[in-house]
């Protein structure tokens, strides 16, 4: 590899070097993006999240993200971790709902080393018995950490509540299923899921012919299109976690749109509106209607965001409220209030405006990090094939308009609410009483 | 067209759990768990103390999670792929009890290890020199050579005025009963007409008994007893004659008859050698 000449491109001008999406006849999508950095990243994106796990293999997915480095084919279990520490490199696997993502970056002059066991990892693992049932400590470990933190099991029993099937399977292992799944369970798994229209190889600053030969001659090995998820089922429910933690967690939501459509971008203004999260350090949160709105209900200290998250056939729109025991109901109802007022019009142009501005700036600045471009260049790849540049998202932020937004605010204020608080309940609303 | 903005959030950086088997130098750490037997003990600094620090908690979109070979630290900030085994059997009491302060057992735990090993040291020195010069001092003469060394001789045996032969270390040994008129002329020669002047009981332990080796300073040939002009002995090969107390007084032969290192453990017995 050539490294005269080698320059950081500026993000206006990332776009030129895209090479166009090929989609090959089996439905292998391959992209690349050549930004001329020293470093590469190459990601297979499959969709096979967890909303895919049918019953008799809940936490396969579980498994199958701390598989990853277990012995394949065509490298041991050793060799890939030392292969892959010697080049200085990292092999990682994020799983979402939706997609698994097996991602590995290192040098440029490295990526044949790496590439070869990411291919191996993602087409010829072995599972052996011995090793998988290996995992089982590392499941539990996991958990253990999981439930350390209140927010994912929130977010987890929310899931939960809000559908019957395929989305409200958790990302982690059922404590019923931990040392219950086998090496069958991820083989199978691998085989229904793991196909190629099904996944997307997707490289930054990789050579793309080199990336081509790759996907063509490894990646297309499994073709078809594997079993179809189901379609997710909204219910609407509750779940309530008592704990002794001196802190309330609880998120109401109601279903919203699929991701793609320009209701979920509606729905992402919305959320951006409304308030999500911190824009300043230490900040009072000025921007954000639902603070501002509770800080009037309560005086303790508190936290509310809106939670909007899209999936491919289904979302959910709501909000979020860390708060103090005793003021529970008296925070959830004045962030519900604050939706409502949306909804029945309270919002003004300069509102609208910043929050497509607040939208766009969280869009375009995950753009800047390999990791937030890459994963938005593979989702993309997964969802449709195709890409859509920044530029083109910006406009559509734009194009959306204040009836959108009051139309997104009164779904979800008439919709069936689904609800999942974790802490001390003593004052905590059920679902029906908000 | 495609709401990207929306899209679930796999890098948002709150809901990264992770669980890894090596830490990255750059990444940071998110909070470790401690493996305890079968049970799980997590790090629980959880005070929220002010708002502020409950700002940007609530999470805005759905997780995901990743695991990594080269990651954030989870597991190995804490060490929970290895298991330390519990040494309680072996600690000692004074410290088993982890609120308690070591100090104050310290001086006694510190002199009874500083005891043993000074003991331990001292008798590892010992068995060191016994071993050492049991090895060397193999070298030195064999146990029927030594037997060889010494000769013990019954003095009953001798008569007044006989002189007897023993083999000793190769060489003969003379033993003499003598007589008083031997000892008492002896006694009496002028030590100026010695050619080697050595006074009698300079040679004797006991007058009445004379033990010299019966090799000729000369040349080494065995003289003959009772014989030659001055009452003591007599070399044939070349004419020496030695006195009853074994010294040389006319012939060639330089000195007198060597005088062996000899004792008498008791009155009958003499030790030679």
């Amino acid at each position: 590899i050539d490294l005269v000449g080698r320059l950081f491109l500026s993000q206006g001008s990332s776009e030129t070097d895209l090479s166009i999406f090929i989609l090959l006849p089996s439905g292998l999508v391959i992209a690349s993006l050549e930004n001329y950095s020293p470093a590469s990243k190459i990601g297979v994106f499959v969709k096979a999240g967890c909303r895919y796990e049918t019953p008799d293999n809940q936490g396969v997915t579980h498994l199958l993200r701390l598989a990853s480095n277990l012995t394949t084919k065509g490298a041991s279990s050793f060799k890939i971790c030392r292969g892959v520490e010697a080049v200085g490199g990292n092999l990682s696997v994020t799983s979402s709902r939706e997609n698994m993502i097996y991602t590995v970056d290192c040098l440029r002059d490295d990526i044949d080393t790496v590439m070869e066991y990411l291919i191996n990892v993602t087409t010829a693992p072995e599972f052996r018995a011995w090793e998988v049932s290996e995992l089982t400590p590392r499941v539990k470990m996991d958990k253990a950490q999981a439930a350390h933190s209140t927010q994912i099991d929130v977010i987890e029993s929310l899931h939960e509540a809000a559908y019957k099937n395929a989305l409200c399977n958790s990302l982690y292992c059922p404590n019923h299923m931990v040392g219950n799944i086998q090496s069958g369970h991820l083989h199978q798994f691998v085989q229904n899921n793991f196909t190629s229209s099904r996944m997307a190889l997707v490289g930054l600053g990789v050579d793309h012919t080199m990336l081509t030969q790759v996907g063509e001659q490894f990646l297309n090995i499994r073709s078809g299109a594997g079993t179809t998820g189901a379609e997710a089922q909204y219910r609407g429910g509750e779940i309530r976690l008592p704990s002794i933690s001196s802190l309330l967690h609880s998120a109401v939501v109601s279903e919203s749109a699929a991701a793609g459509t320009g209701e979920a971008m509606a729905f992402s203004v919305l959320q951006h509106l409304l308030g999500a999260g911190l824009h300043v350090k230490r900040g009072t949160c000025a921007s954000s209607k639902l603070v501002q709105g509770v800080a009037k209900a309560t005086a303790d200290p508190f936290d509310v965001s809106a939670f909007n998250s899209s999936y491919s056939d289904s979302g959910l729109f709501g909000l979020y409220t860390i708060s103090q025991p005793a003021a529970a109901g008296d925070v959830i109802k004045a962030a519900l209030a604050e939706v409502k007022a949306v909804a029945d019009g309270g919002v003004t142009a300069a509102d609208l405006t910043r929050a497509k501005a607040q939208l766009k700036g969280q869009f375009l600045m995950s753009l800047e990090t390999s990791e937030g471009l890459l994963e938005t260049i593979g989702t993309q790849a997964l969802a449709e094939g195709s890409y859509c540049s920044a530029e083109e998202v910006s406009k559509n932020i734009d194009n959306v308009s204040l009836t959108d937004v009051s139309n997104a605010a009164k779904k979800f204020v008439t919709g069936k609410k689904t609800m999942a608080s974790s802490g001390n309940l003593i004052k905590t609303p059920f679902v029906d009483e908000i | 067209m495609m709401s990207l903005a929306a899209r679930s959030g796999a890098f948002s950086p709150y809901m990264q759990a992770t669980a890894v088997a090596v830490s990255g130098p750059l990444k940071a750490l998110v909070s470790g768990v401690v493996v305890k037997g079968e049970k799980m003990l997590l790090d629980p600094k959880k005070q929220f103390l002010c708002r502020e620090s409950l700002n940007g908690q609530s999470p805005k979109t759905g997780p995901a999670v990743t695991v990594s070979i080269n990651g954030c630290a989870g597991v190995r900030f804490a060490h929970t792929d290895v298991r330390v085994p519990d040494f309680s059997d072996y600690r000692r009491p004074d410290v088993l009890d982890p609120n308690k302060s070591s100090q104050e057992s310290s001086e006694s735990r510190k002199t009874f290890s500083y005891l043993v090993t000074g003991a331990t040291t001292v008798v590892g020195v010992y068995a060191a020199k016994t071993v050492v010069t049991q090895f060397v001092s193999s070298m030195s003469a064999s146990a029927d050579v030594l037997a060889l060394s010494q000769i013990e001789i019954k003095l009953s045996d001798i008569p007044e005025g006989k002189n007897m032969t023993f083999k000793w270390r190769g060489k003969p040994l003379f033993v003499r009963h003598r007589t008083e008129k031997e000892i008492a002329t002896e006694a009496g020669v002028n030590l100026a007409e010695l050619r080697d002047p050595q006074h009698d009981k300079d040679r004797v332990l006991n007058p009445s008994w004379v033990i010299v080796l019966g090799v000729c300073t000369h040349l080494g040939c065995v003289p003959i007893a009772n014989a030659g002009d001055f009452g003591g002995y007599y070399c044939p090969c070349h004419g020496s004659h030695y006195d009853a107390s074994g010294r040389i007084r006319k012939g060639p032969a330089p000195l007198n008859l060597e005088v062996p290192f000899y004792e008498f453990p008791d009155d009958d017995t003499v030790l030679v050698g």
